[in-house]
């Protein structure tokens, strides 16, 4: 008898799987869509969980986290007026001038209290530059009414709608900003309202008061010092190697400067994209072990049926090994066109939703978590390739099991079988 | 934080014996005719006229509420614009409690916790303990002359005195909520009215003289009255009993250990 040649054996055995796979066609096409059901729910809601993080990651950093910021080594601690710092120096600007970076700019950061005449409440009073600022926060693209500063000298300042509402005063009104100079004394300075912006979540709307930067330093009695300078790099995943050559330049500096990345400065959202990755992960094989158990069931009945056919095979000189390839050969058809299907139908159904989802309908919820009211999914490539492996790896493993038993069949027992 | 309202009380004190004090210069500007009176000059020397005396008080304030009334006795001492020093004689559970004001610093201590209290910037935009003072115009007496453009709007004859009614606009920068304030004024300086106005020229509060004593040769508004417009049951009200006007003043009186430490 001639050997037959491993290649041309296991291109009879592709053959052989392929067709076997459609002699009960029904079985086949459920299995098929159970596999696709479960790697489109894999795909589609990891999608929709990596746009929610996007989107609170997003949020935050632009609301005045940005990617990289520098203080005084003790402002995160105490935000007060005496931890402040200088303006960058020369070599820091030119390390804040590098092509990795966007945008920069500085800020006076500092608790303060405003009153009108009906109410008086604790905010942040923020100093901004407005042109550098353009790019780093949403402020000036959230006003609503009135205007957004015109220069680090603006005399007016910007308030939230619902602070607004909260002290009953309105645009054009005057409101009192009161706070510390760096020697411990009071100072207060009446402010115009010239503009009211809105923001997502609207809790923002209540904290943040902005007044011209120049104007902030005047009446804090603080000179040319600073709070803070933020930092925006191209991607916030980024923010860390971001840092590194800023530290680095900020290390050589006179005065101790802290330089910090988003994720070391909200350890909580920082937190959040290690913890989605495994979530990812865990999802998926939370998902694929349910299926497992639909595609161990179906590999078993074919071998079940074709006991007969087996013994028959093993009988003419079948090996068990190219019995066992077989039957694995037939799991990899089935995986493989459920894999296709599953992702090109999730990749279908978040094409036309990649202008957002409106979850407006639970908004006051979402806010407590720091989301907006419009969700935008976020499909990764990295998370269809991971999707595929897993289901492909793990699918296979599953069907070793059936494989194996029908590779043991005894060729007389399986022959004599009814 | 609490004594805030008391230190109002104790600083309409100050400005009425200030207008008594005043009378010499009130001659003079009778002297004048009353178009050429200078709105200006009416607030800033009775401001300028308590400052630089000095005081000993007793007064007691009562805060009404529709469901509760609350008096609180207190004794002071002012010496100039700039220091004042206030004691809480009555209820016999606030007995000790002290309040200490220098310049824009205020000291507060409490014989409970035996802490001396710097009151920091947040609270001092509050009212206190549910008064109708508000702190914007307690600690900053000298705001009324220099944050604000002064206006004369009429005179008025009342019981032989001529009433200036001056209105006091504060400027784009100034710390003051307030859209406008109308004073009236006595020719010899006794505040008769002082109303608050806000952005959109609604009375909002207003701080009435009940009752004129002569306290130690003095006119004095011996009782005022603050109200909120909106609510005609809450009021906050001030009684001066007695007032010894350019008496001795140690300067040790208003020290933090003196505020912590009385001594006689």
């Amino acid at each position: 008898m001639m050997p037959v040649s491993p290649f041309k054996l296991s291109g009879v055995l592709w053959v052989l799987a392929w067709r076997n796979l459609w002699r009960n066609y029904r079985r086949t096409l459920i299995m098929l869509t159970a596999i696709a059901v479960g790697v489109w729910a894999m795909i589609f809601l990891t999608a929709m969980m990596r746009g929610m993080v996007d989107d609170m990651v997003r949020g935050s950093t632009s609301t005045l986290l940005g990617h990289v910021q520098l203080h005084h080594p003790q402002y995160r601690d105490d935000p007060n007026i005496v931890n402040s710092m200088p303006p960058p120096s020369t070599s820091l600007q030119q390390a804040l001038n590098s092509e990795s970076v966007v945008a920069w700019t500085t800020r006076v950061r500092v608790p303060a209290v405003i009153s009108s005449e009906r109410e008086t409440t604790g905010i942040t009073l923020v100093g901004i530059d407005p042109e550098s600022e353009r790019p780093l926060s949403f402020i000036a693209h959230k006003i609503t009414e009135g205007r957004y500063l015109e220069s680090p000298n603006d005399r007016g300042v910007i308030l939230g709608k619902r602070l607004v509402d909260k002290l009953e005063t309105r645009l054009g009104k005057r409101v009192v900003l009161m706070s510390q100079d760096p020697d411990n004394n009071v100072v207060d300075r009446g402010f115009r309202v010239v503009g009211i912006y809105r923001s997502d979540p609207s809790m923002i709307e209540e904290q943040f008061a902005f007044v011209g930067r120049t104007t902030a330093q005047g009446f804090l009695h603080m000179g040319e010092q600073i709070s803070e300078v933020e930092v925006l790099g191209s991607d916030y995943r980024q923010a860390k190697s971001l840092a590194v050559p800023l530290r680095q330049t900020a290390n050589n500096e006179t005065v101790p400067i802290e330089v910090l990345s988003w994720t070391e400065i909200d350890r909580y959202l920082g937190s959040m994209l290690p913890m989605m990755d495994g979530f990812v992960l865990v999802w998926i094989i939370v998902v694929f072990t349910a299926l497992s158990f639909g595609l161990v069931n179906t590999l078993a009945m074919a071998v079940f049926e074709r006991v007969r056919e087996i013994g028959l095979m093993q009988a003419l000189g079948m090996k068990p090994q190219a019995i066992m390839l077989q039957v694995l050969f037939e799991s990899i058809f089935l995986l493989v066109i459920g894999l296709v299907i599953g992702n090109l139908s999730a990749w279908l159904t978040i094409l036309p939703l990649q202008s957002g989802i409106d979850i407006s309908v639970v908004a006051q919820g979402l806010e407590m978590g720091g989301m907006s009211s419009m969700l935008y999914p976020s499909l990764q490539i990295e998370d269809m390739i991971l999707a595929t492996v897993v289901v492909l790896l793990l699918g296979m493993g599953a069907s070793l099991l059936p494989a194996w038993r029908a590779a043991r069949l005894d060729p007389i027992k399986a022959l004599t079988k009814h | 934080m609490k004594h805030r309202a008391v230190l109002y009380g104790l600083m309409l004190l100050a400005s009425s014996f200030a207008a008594s004090a005043a009378t010499p210069v009130s001659e003079t500007a009778e002297d004048k005719p009353a178009t050429s009176v200078n709105a200006h000059d009416i607030v800033a020397k009775a401001i300028d006229h308590w400052r630089g005396l000095s005081s000993y008080s007793e007064m007691t304030m009562t805060i009404n509420r529709p469901d509760w009334q609350r008096s609180v006795s207190m004794m002071g001492w002012t010496q100039g614009s700039e220091q004042t020093l206030i004691r809480i004689t009555a209820p016999k559970k606030d007995v000790g409690n002290g309040t200490l004001l220098k310049g824009n610093a205020m000291w507060s201590f409490a014989p409970k916790i035996n802490r001396v209290v710097k009151i920091p910037s947040s609270m001092m935009g509050q009212s206190w303990m549910g008064s109708d003072f508000s702190n914007n115009d307690v600690a900053r007496s000298d705001d009324i002359v220099d944050q604000y453009s002064h206006r004369l709007l009429s005179q008025e004859q009342h019981e032989a005195h001529n009433i200036y009614v001056i209105e006091a606009i504060p400027y784009e920068d100034s710390a003051v909520v307030w859209g406008r304030e109308v004073l009236r004024v006595r020719d010899d300086y006794v505040l008769l009215q002082h109303q608050f106005f806000d952005q959109d020229d609604l009375l909002v509060k207003q701080l009435n003289t009940l009752s004129i004593k002569t306290m130690d040769g003095r006119p004095v508004a011996a009782q005022q009255r603050m109200q909120k417009q909106d609510a005609t049951e809450e009021w906050t009200e001030i009684i001066i009993h007695n007032a010894d006007f350019d008496i001795d003043v140690s300067p040790r009186q208003f020290t933090l250990s003196n505020l912590r430490n009385p001594r006689p």
